[in-house]
């Protein structure tokens, strides 16, 4: 069964220039186009089979955060479609919605909420979440007072408890000390054993080979390469130290 | 739509939260907190009373309340315009990070003003007691006035909302627009005491009935109009599921744009 289906997918961003025009520049050139039309993504197809690992690699800007994002439904298609089967949950960033004048315990209210998780399956999941925190006492302070870590433990602890049937993640494994990072990978591990199915972007290709079972290697919105992920690891690692020499 | 409306619902949890947030938040900090909820109607009261009494003395008995009965369901509608103009763009950081419902957003702003205005009548009902108003049964009639209201309010929130995310500059002249629209509003004066040719525009004012329903209610203790009242819930009923379509056409392309 195919968990997640991308067909023929196109994403066009609108890129603004930001320079600011007085009155009679505006007047003058107002038909003028303003707005140059980049395409992020280009003709995208990809089938994510229940249960699979895949990862994303590739350059800066070459399109990663935005497949993510579309296959979230953050982003809207400007062509094509995405089809998902269950529930997603997504790692963007971590703790988006915290509201700092609230207690780290309202504030797992609050943002499993966000999720899509109703105060019932929230309290049954409490437990787990403020023991997978680490935060101790400081669960009741407001969490205005938290450090940068405590920040991002608690939000990865809300997400990952959000028990989706897909997980798609961005660059957030690498929170907290060594210890967190380690327990926050164990937890994918586990998730992977119960056949969650994971979408996972990396600048990484070790951490690609380690995690995943498939890759895909986009360049410049397009999928440049796809398999299984040690090759498709293996040939960027190749690829990017042509570059650097 | 269908299918909006029931993912909107599906994230009822999430939309609870925001307004507790909101309700909670705002006098966070403050010494009185929660409590400011309902001094700000009792403080704005004992001002209009002191300012109608004896600073400027109005023919219509107890202007005060005459006042207060339209002022109140007028600072939720305008309250919940304005705020709503800028709830999208206020919340960029989570829009851009996280899926839901976008609709969530400008329904909480309606939402926590709706709370406001229902928490406000502890002081109002008092006070039109104080001031030997005769409550009637006709006040059964409030529930249904505010759900025709709260149409209209959503209506024009869920347009300002994604509007502003496009276009920024809605957001000020919002401000502007609802200030003129206060005034042709009979909130300070009753249709009544105007002249004919002005109470012939008056009628197209979608808050004028409004007002008038809240008054009969409250302050002359009479039923209101209810062929206007069941006209209007479904007129703007109808606006309001029109802004929602125009609304959802929208909203997807509203986490590129801001």
């Amino acid at each position: 069964m195919i968990a997640v289906e991308v067909k023929d997918l196109w994403k066009k961003f609108r890129i603004y220039h930001d320079r600011s025009y007085s009155l009679k520049e505006t007047l003058i050139f107002w038909n003028r186009q303003r707005v140059e039309d980049f395409w992020a993504l280009k003709e995208i197809n990809l089938a994510v089979p229940r249960g699979t690992t895949m990862g994303l690699i590739g350059r800066n800007g070459s399109g990663k955060s935005t497949l993510l994002k579309v296959v979230s439904r953050i982003l809207h298609p400007t062509q094509g479609g995405v089809a998902v089967n269950g529930r997603v949950s997504t790692l963007l960033e971590l703790g988006a919605g915290f509201h700092p004048d609230f207690t780290g315990l309202e504030n797992i209210y609050l943002n499993a909420s966000i999720l899509g998780l109703s105060r019932k399956e929230t309290s049954r999941r409490l437990e787990q979440i403020v023991e997978f925190a680490e935060l101790g006492d400081f669960i009741d302070n407001p969490i205005r007072n938290y450090s940068s870590g405590m920040y991002v433990r608690l939000g990865f602890a809300v997400a990952v408890h959000v028990e989706p049937d897909i997980l798609l993640v961005d660059e957030v494994l690498a929170v907290g000390d060594l210890a967190f990072q380690e327990k926050c990978l164990n937890r994918i591990q586990a998730m992977q054993e119960r056949g969650v199915t994971i979408v996972l972007v990396s600048h990484s290709p070790k951490q690609v080979e380690d995690l995943c079972n498939y890759a895909v290697w986009l360049d410049q919105g397009q999928i440049c390469r796809e398999g299984p992920a040690a090759e498709v690891a293996g040939a960027y690692t190749a690829f990017m130290k042509s570059l650097a020499h | 739509m269908w299918q909006r409306i029931k993912e909107i619902y599906q994230f009822r949890e999430m939309l609870r939260h925001l307004v507790a947030k909101e309700l909670q938040s705002r006098y966070k900090g403050s010494v009185l907190g929660f409590l400011w909820t309902f001094f700000n109607p009792l403080l704005m009261l004992v001002v209009y009373s002191v300012v109608f009494s004896f600073v400027m003395r109005s023919e219509l008995k107890d202007y005060a309340m005459f006042l207060f009965v339209a002022l109140l369901p007028w600072n939720y509608l305008s309250a919940s315009i304005m705020q709503g103009a800028a709830s999208i763009v206020q919340n960029a950081a989570l829009v851009k990070k996280v899926y839901f419902p976008r609709e969530v957003l400008p329904l909480a702003v309606v939402l926590t003003n709706l709370v406001n205005y229902v928490l406000s009548l502890f002081i109002l009902i008092p006070a039109l007691l104080l001031f030997q108003i005769q409550l009637t049964p006709a006040l059964a009639a409030f529930p249904l006035i505010l759900l025709v209201q709260t149409f209209l309010v959503a209506g024009l929130t869920f347009l300002v909302a994604v509007g502003n995310v496009f276009f920024r500059d809605l957001e000020h002249i919002t401000g502007v627009l609802i200030t003129a629209w206060f005034f042709m509003t009979p909130v300070l004066y009753g249709t009544e005491s105007m002249p004919p040719q002005l109470q012939a525009i008056l009628v197209w004012n979608p808050a004028t009935p409004l007002m008038e329903a809240y008054r009969a209610v409250f302050y002359y203790g009479r039923w209101p109009d209810w062929t206007l009242l069941g006209w209007l819930g479904l007129a703007y009923l109808g606006f309001c599921l029109l802004s929602m379509v125009v609304f959802s056409y929208f909203q997807r392309s509203v986490a590129e744009e801001i």
